[in-house]
């Protein structure tokens, strides 16, 4: 049967929910109704060559059918300024501009600054036409908009200083543009007067905006800036437009500055969502849909790459037509989670209701409902990657990448969920792709539809995940859940509960208090066993005023798919170095034992023992498997235990002097290729015919007050498990691991540790 | 512009007389290719998404059917023909004749193009 999974799409209000409190859910379909079930999923694969789609039907008081409204995806971000008419031109003089810095001028105008509305065609602004012309936009008595543009062009990527001067009480405005020199480009300059229409219309009656237009009254935008705008400012006073550009905006005790309306400093608060006037006026703002800060400004002097460290040089924002961080859809229905649930992966299932139900049609929205005040606790607890579901959340990587079908070595296969992506590009895309700018996208929400965390979607991360949840259960070994989100809010006491911590496949993105957490408790007598690869990779951190988003910030190293803009690799939401834990002095190596080393693009490996396996400290790992078995030459999908993303075992980054090298991998080849980080130097030889380390490794180490860790070091482990109705060396050891991790016993670090 | 961005960074000319590396893959689509051969593909399947081909999965290892990548985001995203692919080794030989002819200008023997 051929589905169809978008007729209805939704998302929760919060990602994880512990049992006995509520979760809301906003859906939207073009159906007025949607029948919605529960399900707890064991696996959410639904590929018939695998371990099949099992999930547990939960009945709960959701259950049934809803009205559905269609709600749609408005994308852009702008900021808000409430204003009570202080920003409509009065009196004699008015003159407004701003840096700008245009990063797209096609299709249709984009808005700098003003207050007009669309609808109404009243009010005024200043906006970059189709082809980057500035021009000035009012209102006329007569409803029909008018338009003065300099004939003139704005580049892409170049800054320059836009502004109008409104002569009211003579009739006139001008629009100006300066270009300050730049590289082998001198300084211009350019303005234009007009006439003014004889009754204008400036007062659309509706907030002030910056880098959009309204589309009506209804609080809805449009016309987009894709670029950085910077010191946007308002006066009631005729000034030259040099003279408004050299404006010192900077706040003296004691002094004000003549006719001075407004001056947005967006240095000013940058790990926020507000933006601040410092004028006499006080008129804040608000920004919507998470434009990027932290970015260079114009003044930004390359001496700083650390917007804490001078954030007069980041006073732009980063504007895009395409930002999404809350769709801000009506809620569909809430539901109260039984105190009674086990924890786990959950999912509302979506289907059309009736009496004629469409069995082709079905949707799911993900959610993860943790342990609640008077839940039960299992002695073990897996932890699952929602930063890392969410930076790869609706990835277009497929769509849209030179490199990738080089890089997976076959004819792109994409599910359905990729074409709705392609026609509905609003739905907002993952942290690998870019804006419709070029420049890489640092946010990701949960506040929005993401297609490639459900069953029937996109196998990678989260439905991969599930089939270590499959083992477990198949196995009868009772776990909890959790979700890294814990980590980042709750840190080690998330984790103080539980004896063993699982973290599954491919646990990618950390955040500084998740990292942190694991270590705490692992070296409190934890014991981790790590499933995955490419595991602990990026450091990222949630938003503190945008709680839902993830920030990234790519940096210049590391496997990416676009890299930051020289000067922007602190994140802008907690100011700390994006980019890789292995350059912030955490290689993944120091948490677990085992980091990053290579991509496998063709042929999956497999594990061989090593001598040192044959350490007494771990041999309750291989209890009922051979020595010179080959540990993983099978599995669901990738056919190999050793695959897709692969880490190795290194002292110098940060492995644990007394970490046993239990196993290390065979059978990779010429498409098995090192991470950029491991090598300085491009010479023959670098893939994995040839490069020694281009492998998988798998650890063990002790640690203090008892714990331990394993790591596996390879994403395809978890689709090794179900292998042979799950009998088969990978599960046998990973069985051995987990009873022995169970078990209080405690683990002895060794005297040379 | 770096390499992993630049649809025109792979060098490799493709020579319409190296029939031998087009039996190769026909022989083993998906299977572990010689050096030579593994360029060719590397340059066949790199450059500027836009109009590139791709498989629509229509049933997780099932079948799937081709379609290209629009110029545009947003616009629409049909099916290029009404063939239904049962086989990724079936798929993968027909999007390389397809590109054959594409890149090189010339047709395949007969016996080796069939049904495209």
């Amino acid at each position: 049967m051929i589905y169809r999974t978008n007729e209805y799409l939704g998302y929760p209000d919060r990602i994880s929910v512990p049992a006995g409190e509520a979760v809301s859910f906003q859906l939207s379909s073009k159906q007025p109704s949607v029948k919605v079930e529960v399900l707890r999923l064991r696996c959410g694969d639904v590929d018939a060559n695998g371990p099949g789609f099992k999930y547990e039907v939960m009945t709960s008081p959701i259950d049934g059918e809803h009205a559905c409204l269609d709600q749609p995806i408005r994308p852009g971000s702008n900021a808000v300024v409430d204003h009570d008419g202080a920003l409509v031109p009065t009196g004699g003089h008015w003159c407004f501009g701003a840096y700008v810095y245009p990063t797209r001028i096609v299709d249709n105008a984009k808005a700098v600054m003003g207050n007009w509305c669309e609808r109404s065609a009243r009010g005024y602004a200043l906006e970059l036409d189709e082809e980057g012309h500035p021009v000035l936009v009012l209102g006329q008595a007569n409803g029909t908009p008018a338009r003065f543009a300099l004939d003139v062009k704005l580049r892409p990527r170049v800054w320059a200083f836009v502004s109008c001067a409104l002569d009211l009480a003579q009739g006139s405005a001008s629009v100006s543009l300066i270009v300050p020199a730049d590289g082998v480009r001198p300084a211009a300059a350019c303005s234009k007067s007009f006439a003014l229409p004889q009754v204008a219309a400036f007062d659309s009656g509706l907030p002030f905006l910056i880098a959009a237009h309204h589309l009506n009254g209804d609080r809805q935008y449009t016309s987009h800036f894709d670029g950085k705008i910077e010191a946007p400012r308002v006066f009631s006073c005729p000034l030259e437009a040099e003279a408004l550009r050299v404006f010192d905006g900077r706040q003296r005790t004691g002094a004000s500055d003549v006719g001075l309306v407004a001056f947005w400093d967006f240095s000013n608060g940058i790990s926020s969502t507000s933006i601040r006037d410092l004028s006499p006026n006080g008129l804040h703002g608000n920004l919507r849909q998470l434009p990027r800060r932290g970015v260079t400004g114009f003044h930004w002097s390359g001496s700083v790459h650390d917007w804490r460290m001078s954030p007069q040089e980041y006073a732009a924002i980063h504007f895009h037509g395409d930002d999404i961080y809350d769709c801000e859809w009506q809620t569909t229905c809430t539901l109260d989670v039984p105190a009674h649930w086990r924890s786990g992966v959950y999912a509302l299932r979506l289907t059309r209701g009736g009496d004629d139900p469409d069995r082709d049609c079905e949707s799911y929205v993900t959610f993860f409902v943790t342990p609640g005040k008077t839940s039960r606790r299992a002695d073990l607890v897996v932890v699952a990657s929602v930063a890392t579901y969410l930076a790869y959340a609706n990835s277009a990587l497929r769509l849209y990448q030179v490199h990738f079908e080089t890089l997976m070595e076959h004819v792109l296969w994409l599910p359905q969920d990729d074409v709705f992506m392609q026609e509905n590009p609003e739905i907002g895309q993952s942290t690998y792709d870019c804006h419709v700018d070029g420049s890489g996208r640092a946010y990701s929400s949960w506040l929005r539809p993401i297609l490639n965390m459900r069953p029937r979607g996109y196998w990678f991360n989260l439905i991969n995940d599930t089939h270590i949840l499959d083992w477990l259960e198949e196995k009868g070994i009772a776990y909890d859940l959790i979700t890294d989100v814990e980590l980042d809010r709750q840190g080690a006491r998330a984790l103080a509960p539980y004896r063993v911590m699982m973290t599954p496949t491919h646990p990618e993105y950390y955040s500084l208090n998740m990292m942190n957490a694991i270590m705490a408790y692992q070296n409190a007598g934890g014991r981790h066993i790590s499933m995955g690869g490419n595991a602990f990779y990026w450091r990222c951190g949630f938003h503190p005023a945008a709680p839902a988003a993830l920030e990234v910030r790519r940096g210049m190293a590391g496997t990416r798919t676009w890299e930051s803009e020289p000067g922007e690799v602190h994140l802008a939401g907690t100011g700390e170095p994006g980019s890789l834990w292995r350059h912030s002095g955490f290689a993944p190596q120091k948490l677990v034992g085992v980091g990053f080393s290579a991509m496998i693009n063709d042929t999956c490996g497999y594990y061989l023992r090593t001598a040192e396996s044959e350490d007494t400290r771990v041999a309750f790992i291989f209890e009922g498997t051979g020595r010179h078995d080959k540990f993983g030459d099978f599995g669901f999908r990738y056919n190999g235990a050793v695959g897709s993303e692969i880490d190795r075992y290194d002292l110098e980054l940060g492995t644990p002097p007394h970490a046993l090298r239990i196993a290390t991998s065979e059978g990779l080849g010429a498409g098995a290729l090192p991470t950029p980080e491991e090598f300085r130097t491009v010479v023959d030889g670098l893939d994995g015919t040839q490069n020694a380390l281009v492998r998988a490794d798998m650890v063990f180490f002790e640690t203090a007050h008892g714990g331990a860790v394993f790591a596996t070091g390879s994403i395809t482990y978890g689709m090794s498990l179900g292998h042979n109705n799950y009998d088969n060396n990978i599960s046998t050891i990973t069985l051995n691991v987990v009873n022995r991790f169970l078990d209080p016993r405690p683990f002895i670090m060794p005297a040379r540790a | 512009m770096d390499h992993t961005s630049d649809p025109g960074a792979m060098r490799y000319v493709i020579d319409p007389g190296r029939l031998d590396l087009v039996e190769e893959f026909r022989a083993s689509p998906l299977g572990v290719h010689s050096p030579e051969l593994r360029k060719l593909l590397a340059r066949m399947r790199w450059g500027r998404p836009e109009g590139r081909l791709v498989l629509i999965v229509l049933e997780p290892g099932k079948a799937w059917r081709l379609s290209r990548i629009p110029k545009r985001r947003g616009d629409p995203m049909p099916f290029v023909d009404d063939r239904v692919f049962t086989s990724l080794a079936e798929a993968e030989w027909h999007v390389f004749k397809l590109r054959w002819q594409d890149m090189t200008g010339t047709t395949l023997p007969a016996e080796v193009f069939g049904d495209l």
